[in-house]
C-alpha cells in the first residue's frame, strides 16, 4: 500500500484538474498543431504553442506544488510560470508563452511543443482522447469513475460546464 | 453570405475533404440520415467552410428541426474514414431564444460578461456564427423573431463581447505593468491587441471563427497583420511591459475607436474579492477564503492595505491606492480577485469601421 502525501481533497483536486482540464486540451492542441504545420498555417501553429506552453506549466503547477486554486484562462500563464520558476520545464513554457519567433521553421516548433508534452503527460498521466473514434467510450467511462470521486472528496465537477450546460433547454 | 455563395463554398468544402479524407459529401449526409426529421435545416459550418481548416480539422453540422424534436447542446460525434463530424440537434425554439438573448443582451447598457461563451468556452458564439456563416445546404431559410437580422446580432455580439473583453485586459495589464508584474501586463497587453482585431474583424463583418485562427484571418488585412506583429511576441526581463502595454493601447485604439486609459476605465470597475478575509494572528497577517480553501500570509504593508478597505469584499477601482492596486492585481493573478465591470462596453459600428479603414 502507498499512502498520498497530501490532502486527499487537494490531490483529487489537483490530479483531476491536470488530467482532465489540461489532458484534453492538449490533446486537442497537439492535433491542431500538427495539422496547422502540414498546411503551412504559421499563424495557427505559433497562437497553438502558446496554448501548449501556458497549459503545460499550469499541469506542472498541478502536480508538482497542487497549488489551489488556479486562476482563469487568461492570467493563467503568469500564475503558473511564476510557480515553475527553478523547474526544468519553466525555461520552454516561457518561450512557448513569450511567442515563438517569426523566422522559427513549423516544424522546430512542434518538435518542441512534441517534447515538452510528452514530460509533462510521463509525470502526469493521460486520459483517453475523447475526440478520437477510439478515445471517446473510454474517455467517458473513466471520467465517471473521476465524477465519483470528486464527490466522495466534496469537490465539483471537472467537466467543462459546455458539456453539461442546456441540456434541459435543447 | 449570400445565398447565391453557397454552390461555390460547398464545391471548395467538398474538395478540400476530399483531399484530406477522401470523403464525399453524400457519405456525411448519409451518415447524419438517422438524425433528420422532416422539415428540418442542414447548415455545414466550423473553419472548413470558411476557407480555413486543415486535415485535422471537424466538420460541423447544425441540424434545426421543428418544435418538438429532441435536441442537444453537446454535439454527437461521428467519423467517416479520418473525419470527425459533430452534429447539433436543435430546435428552431432553441435558436430563436439565443437570438432573442443576443438582442436583450445588446440592447441592455449592462456588461456581455461572457454570457454567450466566454474565453474558455465560446460555446454560443460560435453556435451563431455557424448559423449565420454556415452553408445551409437543405430547409427553408431561419426565421426569427428578433427585430435585427442574424447576421446582425452574430457580427455585433462579437464586437460587443470582444471590445469587453479588450477593455478588461486594457486595464489588467496597466495596473500589472504599474505594479511590477511584468509577464502578466504583458500577455493581458498581448490579449488586448487580439481581443481588439476580433472586435474590428466582426465589425467588418468577417465570420468570426474562434481565437486560434485570428492570425491566419490577418492575413487577408496586410496593414492590421502588420500592426500587430510587434506584439506577437513578449518582451523579457523586468521593467519591459510598460512600453508594451502602451503600444498595445495605441493599437487597439487604432483598431476600435475605444480610449482604454486607466483612469477612465477604472471609474467603471471594480475589484470582487469573493469571501477573503483578514485573520491576525498573533504577528502574522493571514489572508483566507474558506470557499477556496486556500490561505495566504500578507506582508505588514499589504495587510495595511487591505485594512483600509476593511472587510468590504469589493474595491472601487478609482479609490484603490498604489498598495491596494498591487494587491488586488497579486490576488487577481492567484486565480482569487475578480474585475467587475458596472457597464458594458458598445462599439459603435460606425467607429469600427472609421478606425479599421484608416
Amino acid at each position: 500500500m502507498r499512502a498520498h502525501d497530501v490532502d486527499a481533497r487537494r490531490y483529487v483536486w489537483a490530479r483531476g484538474n491536470a488530467l482532465w482540464l489540461m489532458g484534453p486540451p492538449i490533446s486537442q492542441w497537439m492535433e491542431d498543431l500538427e495539422g496547422a504545420a502540414a498546411e503551412g498555417q504559421s499563424g495557427l501553429v505559433r497562437h497553438v504553442a502558446r496554448q501548449i506552453g501556458e497549459t503545460c506549466a499550469a499541469m506542472a503547477v498541478l502536480a508538482e506544488k497542487r497549488e489551489k486554486p488556479m486562476p482563469g484562462i487568461r492570467c493563467r500563464a503568469a500564475w503558473a510560470l511564476a510557480r515553475t520558476e527553478g523547474s526544468d520545464v519553466h525555461e520552454e513554457c516561457l518561450a512557448l508563452v513569450r511567442g515563438a519567433a517569426e523566422d522559427e521553421p513549423d516544424e522546430e516548433i512542434v518538435d518542441r511543443c512534441r517534447r515538452l508534452v510528452a514530460v509533462l503527460q510521463e509525470r502526469v498521466g493521460t486520459v483517453p482522447n475523447v475526440l478520437s473514434a477510439d478515445g471517446y467510450y473510454p474517455g467517458m467511462a473513466l471520467v465517471r469513475d473521476w465524477l465519483e470521486l470528486l464527490t466522495a472528496v466534496g469537490e465539483p465537477s471537472i467537466l467543462p460546464s459546455e458539456w453539461t450546460k442546456g441540456a434541459e433547454d435543447a | 453570405m449570400s445565398d447565391t455563395d453557397v454552390p461555390a463554398r460547398l464545391d471548395e468544402l467538398q474538395s478540400r475533404i476530399r483531399r484530406y479524407h477522401q470523403v464525399e459529401l453524400e457519405a456525411v449526409m448519409e451518415v447524419i440520415s438517422y438524425l433528420r426529421e422532416d422539415g428540418d435545416r442542414v447548415i455545414f459550418g466550423g473553419s472548413l467552410t470558411l476557407g480555413l481548416g486543415n486535415a485535422r480539422s471537424d466538420l460541423d453540422v447544425l441540424l434545426i428541426g421543428p418544435p418538438g424534436v429532441d435536441g442537444s447542446r453537446l454535439p454527437l460525434e461521428h467519423w467517416i474514414d479520418g473525419l470527425r463530424v459533430d452534429v447539433w440537434k436543435l430546435t428552431e425554439r432553441l435558436v430563436d431564444g439565443v437570438f432573442l438573448q443576443v438582442e436583450r443582451a445588446l440592447a441592455s447598457e449592462g456588461p456581455i460578461d461572457g454570457a454567450f461563451g466566454d474565453v474558455g468556452e465560446q460555446a454560443d458564439l460560435k453556435l451563431l456564427h455557424r448559423i449565420v456563416s454556415g452553408i445551409q445546404v437543405e430547409g427553408e431559410p431561419l426565421e426569427l423573431s428578433t427585430r435585427l437580422g442574424a447576421a446582425e446580432l452574430a457580427r455585433d455580439l462579437v464586437s460587443r463581447e470582444y471590445g469587453e473583453r479588450m477593455r478588461d485586459s486594457a486595464y489588467l495589464a496597466q495596473v500589472g505593468a504599474a505594479t511590477g508584474h511584468d509577464l502578466a501586463a504583458a500577455v493581458y497587453a498581448r490579449g488586448a491587441v487580439e481581443e481588439a482585431a476580433h472586435a474590428a474583424l466582426a465589425g467588418m463583418g468577417v465570420p468570426f471563427t474562434g481565437d486560434k485562427w485570428l492570425r491566419e484571418r490577418l492575413r487577408d488585412f496586410p496593414e492590421m497583420e502588420a500592426s500587430y506583429a510587434p506584439f506577437a511576441v513578449l518582451p523579457e526581463g523586468p521593467g519591459t511591459s510598460a512600453e508594451f502595454v502602451a503600444a498595445a493601447l495605441a493599437t487597439c485604439r487604432e483598431w476600435t475607436g475605444a480610449d482604454l486609459a486607466a483612469p477612465l476605465l477604472a471609474a467603471r470597475a471594480t475589484w470582487r474579492l469573493g469571501d477573503l478575509r483578514l485573520m491576525p494572528i498573533g504577528d502574522e497577517s493571514l489572508l483566507l477564503s474558506v470557499e477556496l480553501g486556500a490561505l495566504w500570509s500578507l506582508e505588514p504593508a499589504e495587510a495595511a492595505a487591505w485594512q483600509r478597505f476593511g472587510e468590504a469584499g469589493a474595491w472601487p477601482c478609482e479609490e484603490c491606492d498604489a498598495e491596494q492596486d498591487s494587491l488586488a492585481f497579486a490576488l487577481h493573478v492567484a486565480g482569487v480577485a475578480k474585475l467587475d465591470w458596472s457597464q458594458g462596453l458598445d462599439l459603435e459600428r460606425s467607429r469600427l469601421e472609421e478606425a479599421v479603414s484608416a
